[in-house]
């Protein structure tokens, strides 16, 4: 194992810096790309992620804000090139009111990602790698934050608290995922702890943050943007829930806003005739979270590949725990 | 033995930390619901003095003006380990009568609906592992990761929307008929099931499929597994096999997605009672925010709380039982 | 094949394809091979050769999506010959572990973690029909001669038993049911060199005591020596030499053997500080169409690049897949042929790893 890491730097030595960042390159982007692009699910799923992030930045400035009475009330949809999508009961312009929406969402969702997998990280990481008492207490902390219901939780805070920026928000709504996250990116880092390689990096006394930069967090990355991903969907879920049950203070441009309006003033549960206000957002807010599934899980596959297929039928993937555990 | 008291330290810590989470938020927060309570009262008399308005607030919310923070904090926890949740500001009944009254429907509900969605999921996974790359592992493939990406209160609103008020097929809210009397009788607990059945509807068509995507996942490995090949070769039963070997190892990981999966849902059961006026603990949690009741909603959320680490303790204590490499228990990385 | 011997595993034209986008990977080439009876019939080669689909041949146990075709032909008694790959599916069930019995690779996951020891045993009984009380009697005795409590590892989960205790178990649970053949592959590869070398000892008595056939597989050329009557040397996907252990190891005509022999200097010198043979074994989709050992052999020439060399029995005992096993020898000394201790030269690329190893220093 001490003599991986000379050959290691021999290695590098021969590259040039220009190849050196091609086969980064290759090995973090394109391959990691065209793993993705050859699957169709996950294909579907980078489009419609791609889309909704269109639809938050060149849309918004494309399609008009939503306004009363920017059409006749209750126009049904496809009855007017004016207005596609029809007009809820205040006359606003359906699409209006999902484009402008969208931007509002994604910052929520960002901001949650970003604290809960910070958050996550960090803690999961030195409970991890510094073990001892720094980790039992870390541990124990996560371990009684998890068993805390979040949407509860989150509910009570956003009771109390009334936000209204989106970043407050999106931190809210994630007010305890880091905590499981952090639970099992403990777990992991402790597996890598023990692995040969961080071994010969400690034997070489390499610098702790610097093996932590550059052995440990490398290996989470997968999992910490897989899980990224996931907590914008815990934002999506969340926010829409409790802004359809006005939980959340009052907003114009959320899709939750929409479907609560029509649910609660234009009667749409009674009406056949006033559902699709109620039904349009329901489906922006299911087609970005299918996006965001088939992105996750297809991220999943290529990191994971123990989950990928038995028989898939590369030789590379055939290292069945048989032939390819002993020496 | 010392794993237990740790398993029930580390419960009783966390339901400590609630309480205390609750107290801090009401008591501390600025804007919260002492500012609240005293806005409302300005606005009913407007010609009362500020200290008049205070001793009012204290009087409502049950503090003694006396006390120092600490000693309030104290006696808070110590009330509420003592059962006592304070009044709710809004029905004027005790908190806890209004919610010990409800609990058990938030637990018919998420019993019910865990029980459909890992029956359901380990069921279509472990055939789905069995037929991997077959037209039925895709079409469900799929079909589970579609389930999966709709909130569950979409589905609700759409049921409701679709059966109950366009169809008429389901009640639009209630947890049991006027008609029916409450008692141990079938009619009354067929009316029970189906006033509850459009909520775990909800819940288990959402959900089915990420416990499906699991164990098939799980069952892949173990299909994998040398003991698995040895057992095979070793001619025993399918049967056998299909249950001793892949079953149980597939299941076991699934027991921490279970511990997992009460709280999450129990939190979505705060959501659709709401949607389905379904009077659990969700629904006056609700109730209460509405209303600004605060300790309605704080008793509400520390239940809740309760009940999720009653049930992860309960698992956690049981988990020994079926994994016979957790019966030390200090190894295991679970939750 | 040998008349006269009595031969208990006859192997002929196994085959083993598996369908893949690249093509066709045949990881199993046309391999001939016969097991006598209680005899240990060692088979050595490097990783991917091929063994484990050898040692998995011999059960018609070859996993999906493989194919395995050729002839496999058990014989309980010289005279009965059973076609392995023609048996009903229930007959095949029977025969495995009744007859013919397997110890894995990966032996320290061959346990389901969640059975007690003593179930494994039990559920393998009852599957075979056999007597609860007799059988369960048989595994104490071979628990204890493998130097286990029996009652203790019985009760015991497998993760409660070290990886050797936890081997020896597998063993015992191999011959439960008293089989004629035991075919092991890589039973030592997961212990350490003490436990390896104590497992070997207890294959020997075993084998003495229950008068067994063994078919013994690992990558460990000196391992294998101290333990065969006879030995094959597999080389991509097919036996290159087969011999009694005394004509492998110091009469070795093929160059791949000798290859193998000249990487060890001395026969008790452990696989980890084997140096590696230069170059690569080929890719299963394409075996060249001559000899595949071609590539990396001194002596190859064109008659070697174009056609397959057939077998060359030097004797009765001792053949060799090569053009030149008569040049062999003098193309690839042995150092303890020629009583000089001294190391091998390192192959290439350890001496161009090295100065970047002392750099580091
Ligand atoms: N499922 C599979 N699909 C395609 N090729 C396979 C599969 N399993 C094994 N192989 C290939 O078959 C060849 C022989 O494998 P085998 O397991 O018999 O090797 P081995 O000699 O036992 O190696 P080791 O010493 O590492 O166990 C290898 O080249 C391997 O890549
Ligand atoms: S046949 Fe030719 S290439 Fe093959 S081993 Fe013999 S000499 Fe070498
Ligand atoms: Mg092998």
């Amino acid at each position: 194992m001490d003599a991986d890491s000379p050959f290691r730097a021999y290695e590098v030595e021969r590259r040039t810096r220009r190849q050196r960042w091609a086969y980064k390159w290759d090995l973090y982007v394109a391959s990691p790309l065209r793993v993705v692009w050859s699957d169709w699910r996950t294909r579907v799923g980078v489009l419609i992620v791609v889309f909704y992030l269109l639809m938050g930045t060149v849309g918004v400035v494309l399609v008009p804000p939503p306004e009363t009475n920017q059409g006749a009330l209750h126009t049904q949809p496809f009855q007017t090139m004016a207005h596609p999508l029809g007009t809820d009961g205040l006359g606003q312009d359906m699409i209006s009111l999902i484009v402008h929406a969208t931007p509002p969402m994604l910052e929520m969702m960002l901001s949650g990602g970003v604290f809960a997998t910070g958050v996550a990280t960090v803690l999961g990481t030195l409970a991890g790698y510094r073990a001892g008492r720094i980790d039992s207490v870390l541990t124990t902390v996560m371990d009684m934050a998890t068993a805390i219901p979040g949407l509860p939780l989150a509910i009570v805070v956003a009771t109390i608290l009334q936000p209204e920026s989106p970043w407050v928000v999106g931190i809210v709504l994630t007010i305890n995922v880091w905590a499981g996250l952090g639970r099992s990116i403990r777990s992991q880092v402790l597996t890598l702890r023990e692995s040969d390689y961080v071994e010969a990096s400690r034997t070489m006394r390499i610098r702790t943050p610097n093996i932590i930069a550059r052995d440990i967090v490398p290996n989470i990355m997968p999992y910490i943007t897989i899980n990224f991903v996931n907590a914008g969907r815990i934002v999506i879920f969340s926010s829409v829930a409790l802004y359809f049950l006005g939980v959340l203070p009052f907003t114009n441009t959320h899709w939750g806003v929409t479907m609560n309006r029509a649910y609660r003033n234009s009667g749409a549960l009674y009406s056949l005739g006033a559902s699709y206000t109620l039904l349009i957002p329901m489906i922006a807010i299911i087609v970005l979270s299918l996006g965001l599934v088939l992105l996750s899980q297809g991220a999943d596959r290529i990191f994971n590949p123990r989950v990928r297929a038995r028989r898939s039928k590369t030789i590379s993937d055939s290292e069945d725990p048989g032939t390819g555990g002993a020496r | 033995m010392h794993w237990l008291i740790n398993r029930l330290g580390r419960a009783i810590l966390t339901i400590v930390g609630t309480v205390s989470l609750s107290f801090v938020m009401i008591r501390l927060i600025p804007g919260g619901p002492l500012d609240y309570l005293r806005g409302q009262i300005r606005n009913q008399n407007p010609g009362m003095s500020s200290d008049a308005i205070d001793a009012l607030v204290e009087a409502q919310a049950a503090i003694n003006p006396d006390q120092s923070i600490v000693e309030q904090y104290v006696s808070y926890m110590s009330s509420v380990f003592q059962g006592d949740l304070g009044t709710s500001t809004w029905y004027g009944d005790p908190v806890n009568q209004i919610l010990i009254e409800a609990l058990p429907w938030t637990l018919f509900v998420m019993a019910l609906s865990l029980l459909f969605t890992f029956a359901i999921g380990i069921g279509l996974g472990a055939v789905m592992a069995y037929k991997e790359g077959s037209r039925f592992d895709y079409t469900f493939s799929s079909v589970s990761i579609f389930f999966n990406s709709i909130p569950y209160y979409v589905l609700g609103v759409l049921f409701l929307f679709v059966l109950s008020y366009q169809m008429d097929l389901f009640p639009t809210g209630g947890r049991s008929s006027d008609a029916v009397p409450v008692g141990f009788s079938v009619a009354f607990l067929l009316d029970a099931l189906y006033h509850a059945a459009l909520p775990v509807l909800s819940f288990v068509l959402t959900r089915f499929g990420f416990q499906a995507l699991a164990m098939r996942g799980n069952s892949i490995n173990v299909l994998g597994e040398n003991y698995l090949r040895a057992a095979k070769i070793r001619g025993l039963p399918g049967r056998r096999i299909a249950f001793q070997y892949v079953g149980r190892n597939a299941v076991l990981p699934l027991y921490t997605t279970l511990m997992i999966s009460i709280g999450t849902m129990f939190g979505g059961a705060v959501i659709l009672e709401e949607i389905f006026a379904y009077p659990g603990i969700g629904y006056y949690m609700f109730q209460a925010i509405d209303a600004r009741d605060y300790p309605l909603m704080m008793g509400a959320f520390i239940i809740i709380t309760t009940a999720i680490v009653a049930a992860i303790l309960f698992a956690d204590l049981t988990y020994g039982l079926i994994d016979p490499r957790a019966s030390g228990g200090e190894t295991r990385e679970t939750y | 094949m040998s008349p006269g011997k009595d031969v208990v595993l006859d192997v002929e034209g196994a085959r083993v394809q598996f369908e893949m986008d690249r093509g066709v990977a045949r990881v199993l080439d046309d391999v001939d091979l016969s097991v006598s009876r209680e005899e240990i019939f060692g088979i050595v080669g490097e990783s991917g050769s091929g063994k484990s689909m050898l040692a998995a041949s011999m059960l018609d146990a070859v996993e999906d999506p493989g194919v395995l075709s050729g002839s496999i032909t058990y014989y309980p008694s010289p005279d009965e010959p059973v076609d392995i790959l023609e048996l009903s599916a229930e007959e095949l069930r029977q025969l495995r572990w009744e007859e013919i019995a397997m110890v894995f690779q990966g032996a320290l996951d061959s346990f389901n973690p969640t059975l007690r020891i003593g179930q494994h045993f039990q559920e393998t009984l009852s599957a075979h029909n056999v007597d609860r009380q007799s059988g369960m009697e048989r595994a104490r005795e071979l628990l204890s001669d493998l130097y286990l409590e029996p009652e203790q590892v019985l009760a015991s989960h497998p993760h409660e038993l070290s990886g050797g205790m936890r081997q020896r178990a597998l063993i015992a649970l191999a011959l439960l049911l008293e089989p004629e053949v035991l075919v092991m592959d890589e039973p030592t590869g997961a212990l350490d060199l003490l436990m390896q070398r104590s497992i070997l000892s207890l294959i020997k008595k075993l084998q003495r005591k229950y008068n067994l056939t063994i078919v013994f597989i690992s990558h460990d050329l000196p391992l294998v020596a101290n333990l065969a009557d006879r030995i094959g040397v597999m080389y991509a996907f097919d036996l290159v030499e087969v011999g009694t252990a005394e004509d492998v190891v110091e009469g070795a005509r093929h160059p791949y053997t000798r290859a193998l022999l000249k990487a060890v200097p001395n026969l008790e010198t452990p696989y980890a500080e084997m140096q590696p043979i230069a170059g690569r074994a080929p890719d299963p989709v394409s075996v060249p169409k001559g000899c595949s050992y071609a590539e990396r052999c001194p002596l190859a020439d064109d008659q070697c690049l174009d056609v397959h060399p057939p077998y060359d029995d030097l004797t009765d005992e001792h053949r060799v897949a090569c053009y030149y096993p008569e040049e062999a020898p003098a193309a690839i000394p042995l150092p303890f042929e020629d009583q000089s201790v001294e190391r091998p030269d390192d192959p290439p690329e350890a001496a161009g790893a090295a100065p970047g190893k002392e750099g580091s220093r």
